[in-house]
């Protein structure tokens, strides 16, 4: 099994060659972009943490009906898990069984890498396609929550849309960068 | 196609994509949703992410990058290393001491930092050059620290127990009191272990002197004085009085697990603020970016693992292969011995988060069925697969120890942590004869389940 736990301090993320000029300004504006949308799934975290810690105070000590704090923090947890998973795919830290790879010659494991990249890229697109779907329809019946607070659904699903978005646009990328000309990076 | 063939291809597909190399959470969402494709109906194609979002938007569930976001900042400052000089300080006159102080900084570490290789880089770097420095053994220094870092998912606030609690819909107050029992007896046998072997290498080393080899660091007394002892408590206190209010938190009526995890988030980020002064953005960032990373690989693997156990459930797999399990009405020991093999052989490859939720459909119904308590069952099943984080091939806290500590021989960790796995053993089997040391202590805290 590969993992992500960092020892050594954070690494570079992964380019793809940048045998080909449009992959790598694609590449370019994807590792802003991701940096970018660090910044909020950082305050997200900090700001669900610190909206449970109100909860707390606001039921025990100050006798506050706490209603809306869960639904929040599940928002911001949600929005912050979404957001980032390019980011981390940049890493490749979205772990795998890499078992084979040491058994495969370098074609077959580009093949295989192709494989994965194309398979993951399809599945987060459609995942992204229908989250969009999704978020369309909250929008427009109006859905909500079932709690007494019920705040609009498009929130969260318009989180979950653009960051499985973001997602497939960084596999394709990945994706791109193995099958086109150039120099191969290793699998 | 009969429910049986869609079983055996479900199961097929899910190895042969997993092989492949791809994530964990893009492989279990790939194979739901080509089954979804083949063997639904169209509409199960249009509500997938509403499923995901439905089964991931639990609060519960949403409490585990708080609980990551508390370890990360713990896990960053020097408390670690500051832990395991105060332990060492205070049983330097014990036999062995050094080694049991590093199992018992894993212990108090892993239970402030809830995460496995957070557990073994923190005490590991410090820990495990000191023991080297003074005459230990390299592999069963890192052997100490692999053992003692698996502590992480066996006391609370566990991710795994999380995850066995949802699953399981077991209380998860009630799974994190089960869980303390055990792991005080493994920290008991690792240390009475660590007392053991120590005694053995100082004998070697003592009878090496004497028949004319270099004095071994290991017959070398170190002394700490009274103050030294003292003056190294006020860093860690604060520390371990964030442990003790947090469970006070939460089994004193004051908070439910999800804000306990908020308020753990907010309160370890201020110690580290005012204990080591990391409040700048540039101390700040790096917690977070760490947390952000390791949370959201977990919720994407646990989102796409919930969502492949809802085509298992719809295309009727689990329920048909559970009640296959019952229907061979294997003897009770057995059923639970052939259950810990497969989580077992599983953790060869896979971390506890996907073990947990792909078989706990198909095994938890089984047991239930034998008469099992299922929050022992959680305990049991947690030691099992803690035995995966540092048995070979793939022991995550193996690699860990191999970065901590590179030029120790992967050989030489691996010969090092198997007395362990042994005594995890021990533990299973006395968990099997006496369900009591996990049971009484939640029966006692929270009055025995109705």
């Amino acid at each position: 099994m590969s993992h992500d736990f960092e020892v050594g301090g954070e690494r570079e993320p992964e380019h793809p060659p940048p045998g080909h000029p449009i992959l790598a300004m694609a590449d370019r504006v994807m590792v802003w972009v991701n940096k970018a949308v660090m910044i909020p799934c950082m305050l997200a975290l900090v700001a669900a943490a610190v909206v449970l810690s109100y909860s707390v105070v606001a039921r025990y000590f100050l006798k506050i009906p706490t209603d809306w704090q869960d639904e929040t923090a599940i928002f911001l947890l949600v929005g912050a898990t979404f957001f980032s998973g390019a980011f981390v795919q940049s890493y490749r830290g979205h772990i795998g069984i890499d078992a084979v790879a040491h058994w495969m010659g370098p074609k077959a494991n580009r093949i295989r890498m192709i494989f994965v990249d194309g398979v993951s890229f399809l599945f987060c697109a459609f995942f992204a396609w229908k989250s969009w779907t999704l978020f369309h329809e909250a929008l427009h019946e109006g859905q909500t929550t079932t709690s007494t607070w019920g705040p609009p659904l498009w929130i969260p699903y318009s989180l979950m849309a653009v960051g499985m978005t973001l997602l497939a646009l960084q596999l394709l990328l990945e994706f791109a960068g193995r099958v086109a000309p150039g120099p191969r990076k290793a699998a | 196609m009969s429910a049986l063939a869609i079983g055996i291809a479900y199961g097929i597909a899910t190895l042969v994509v997993m092989f492949s190399g791809m994530p964990i959470a893009f492989a279990l969402g790939s194979v739901a949703l080509a089954f979804m494709y083949f063997f639904m109906p169209a509409s199960a194609l249009d509500t997938v992410t509403q499923n995901v979002y439905e089964e991931m938007a639990s609060i519960t569930l949403l409490s585990i990058p708080l609980f990551i976001l508390k370890g990360a900042a713990i896990g960053k400052s020097a408390a670690g290393k500051d832990l395991y000089q105060a332990m060492h300080a205070w049983m330097n006159k014990i036999p062995g001491g050094l080694g049991i102080a590093n199992v018992f900084a894993c212990a108090l570490f892993a239970a402030m930092a809830g995460s496995s290789p957070a557990t073994c880089s923190a005490i590991g770097s410090a820990g495990i050059p000191e023991m080297r420095q003074r005459g230990y053994s390299p592999g069963f220094a890192a052997g100490i620290i692999a053992a003692g870092g698996t502590l992480g998912i066996l006391l609370p606030p566990s991710i795994t127990m999380i995850l066995f609690a949802v699953a399981a819909e077991q209380s998860l107050g009630r799974l994190f009191l089960a869980g303390i029992g055990p792991g005080l007896m493994l920290v008991a046998l690792f240390a009475v272990y660590s007392m053991y072997r120590f005694r053995k290498e100082y004998r070697m080393a003592h009878a090496a002197f004497k028949d004319g080899a270099t004095k071994s660091a290991m017959l070398d007394d170190h002394v700490y004085t009274l103050r030294e002892k003292v003056e190294m408590l006020p860093r860690v206190g604060p520390f371990v009085v964030l442990l003790i209010g947090v469970m006070v938190a939460l089994y004193g009526g004051f908070a439910t697990p999800s804000e306990t995890a908020g308020l753990g988030a907010v309160l370890a980020l201020a110690l580290v603020a005012v204990v080591y002064a990391m409040w700048k953005p540039r101390d700040v960032r790096p917690i977070l970016v760490s947390t952000v990373k390791e949370s959201t690989m977990l919720m994407f693997i646990i989102g796409m693992s919930l969502l492949y156990s809802y085509v298992m459930s719809s295309l009727s797999i689990s329920q048909n292969t559970a009640a296959a399990v019952v229907g061979m009405h294997l003897p009770k020991w057995i059923l639970l011995a052939a259950i810990l093999f497969m989580v077992i052989v599983l953790g060869f490859f896979l971390p506890p988060v996907s073990i947990i939720l792909m078989t706990a459909p198909i095994i938890l119904p089984p047991l239930k069925a034998a008469g099992f308590d299922l929050i022992w069952f959680g305990v049991v099943m947690t030691i099992v697969m803690e035995m995966g984080l540092i048995h070979p091939p793939v022991g995550l806290n193996i690699f860990v120890i191999k970065n901590v500590a590179p030029d120790i021989p992967l050989k030489d960790i691996v010969w090092g942590v198997m007395p362990f796995v042994g005594l995890m053993f021990v533990a299973v089997f006395l968990l099997c004869f006496f369900p009591g040391i996990a049971t009484w202590f939640p029966d006692l805290v929270m009055g025995a389940p109705k």
